[in-house]
């Protein structure tokens, strides 16, 4: 694993100069950070999973209990119960709608499966995932790590605002909803669906029931929460016009106090 | 089973386009999405899959009644009374020979017993044990459909109505049940006769059903999209 490629300088003056001599400061001020794919990618992904959080909790609120294994139903033996939390049955079911939820949820899945498709396929076509999504094996030593923790629970950081590659913990936690969030989630939506379960009978197996998978399918909504609050989270702490700017016209600008 | 039912085998070739798209495609992505789910999930059965079948120890304990489970019409109301002695189920259209079929004659026809699990769109599901008539037979012994046959439409009581294709109806596990766990069919599951469907949700599955008929087009049929759950904008393929 080769160290990742640094960003490319775009101002024109500092692309042509060659020489040794260092480039002007303001020359370093901008870089290009996230390429049209990343950018593009980004977007749809946030109106498509925002559709899927949106529908999906309509689709739960009509059904407001988690059941284990392959039967699940009103009287059955649940382990989670939306009424025990203050929200009855009813007082849920006005507030859903799962014939909107399903109809926005199957619809925002194939968007999201589809960009997810075009991503993957040009990040490793790039070579994306390799040099800046998947962590180097130096970045994964217990020292390294321990000093980003610490880094991290600091809230304001020259190192963190002036970032132009992603961090090992973001590097990991990228890569996790990448590799291993997107599959489950995929994987257990189809489980829940009788044409899906007929076609591949191992999902039923895979996951030990159509109840188990909607449990888990639930849970993976907790986490997808979870993710976008820490991601917006860490872009406020990063610089929020700074970072936002740079995911729509691709150019960063690098702080002053960190050149 | 195809072999044994050549005018809805032959369907399967000849309409295949059908297979792949509903009988009406919604406006916009919604319309898209249905179209890619459906064809996707018609791909991946084009072998014919049968639903997963369970042993008897998954039976849950109790299957849920929900939706239409008592309907309030004195001609329905009539039939309980006289456990549907008089009760008859025309099958029309396109079929060779248009009939009506006692509980009787549906019963004597060779039954299909299947352990599967009821799908319901809202997020439930349970195992449980049906006994029926596989649709295919019905049909036969209306002497087979006629070749422009495309769906066949189910009425039930009150304003219920439903319809599936061809790649559904040649179906082994697509039966008319008229038992449930080794019972006759209670009221609140839709005696005396309903529909599995076991690879579409539970929808799909029309209770009390009244009369079949068999069609080409869905169109002419009520506000045409082929059931009352797709009138209301639930998507016809009920697969996911």
């Amino acid at each position: 694993m080769g160290a990742p490629s640094a960003p490319k300088v775009v101002d024109s003056s500092a692309v042509a100069s060659t020489t040794a001599e260092p480039a002007p400061s303001e020359a370093r001020r901008w870089v290009a950070l996230h390429s049209y794919n990343v950018r593009i990618c980004h977007w749809i992904n946030v109106i498509a999973g925002g559709y899927l959080l949106l529908s999906g909790i309509h689709i739960f609120l009509d059904f407001p209990e988690l059941y284990w294994g392959h039967t699940g139903y009103q009287g059955y033996p649940a382990i989670f119960r939306l009424s025990d939390w203050g929200l009855s049955w009813d007082e849920a079911g006005e507030l859903g709608n799962r014939m909107w939820g399903r109809n926005y949820h199957f619809t925002s899945a194939w968007v999201f499966l589809i960009n997810g498709v075009v991503y993957a396929v040009w990040s490793a076509w790039t070579g994306h995932f390799r040099e800046r999504l998947w962590p180097a094996r130096d970045e994964l030593r217990a020292s390294s790590l321990s000093a980003e923790v610490r880094d991290h629970f600091r809230w304001s950081s020259p190192a963190r605002t002036a970032a132009t590659r992603y961090g090992t913990l973001q590097k990991l936690s990228y890569s996790f909803m990448v590799f291993v969030f997107v599959p489950l989630m995929l994987l257990t939506g189809l489980a829940q669906a009788p044409a899906f379960a007929a076609a591949w009978p191992w999902l039923l197996d895979l996951f030990g029931g159509r109840q188990t998978a909607r449990t888990l399918h639930t849970i993976g909504t907790v986490v997808f929460v979870l993710f976008v609050v820490v991601h917006v989270l860490e872009v406020l702490l990063a610089g929020a016009v700074n970072r936002s700017r740079a995911m729509v016209t691709g150019r960063f600008r690098v702080p002053e106090e960190a050149q | 089973m195809l072999v044994s039912v050549p005018a809805l085998g032959g369907l399967l070739t000849t309409g295949c386009s059908d297979t792949f798209r509903p009988p009406t495609v919604r406006s916009g992505l919604i319309g898209a999405a249905d179209v890619l789910t459906m064809s996707t999930s018609r791909w991946l059965q084009r072998d014919q899959p049968l639903a997963r079948e369970f042993g008897r120890e998954h039976i849950a304990p109790e299957f849920p009644t929900w939706g239409q489970t008592n309907p309030d019409d004195e001609r329905y109301q009539q039939h309980v009374s006289e456990q549907f002695r008089h009760w008859a189920l025309p099958v029309g259209g396109l079929v060779q020979q248009p009939r009506s079929f006692s509980l009787a004659d549906i019963k004597a026809l060779p039954a299909r017993t299947q352990i599967t699990a009821h799908v319901c769109e809202q997020g439930w599901s349970a195992i449980a044990e049906w006994t029926g008539a596989p649709l295919s037979l019905l049909l036969e012994a209306a002497g087979g459909v006629k070749p422009e046959a495309r769906y066949v439409v189910f009425h039930g009581v009150d304003r219920w109505y439903e319809s599936i294709d061809m790649f559904e109806v040649v179906h082994p596990q697509t039966i008319l049940a008229y038992g449930l766990n080794g019972e006759e069919l209670p009221v609140g599951n839709g005696a005396p006769l309903r529909l599995r469907v076991e690879r579409q949700c539970g929808y799909k599955n029309i209770k009390f059903i009244q009369s079949i008929e068999v069609v080409d087009s869905l169109a002419g049929i009520r506000r045409g999209t082929g059931g009352l759950s797709s009138d209301f904008g639930f998507h016809w393929f009920g697969g996911v």
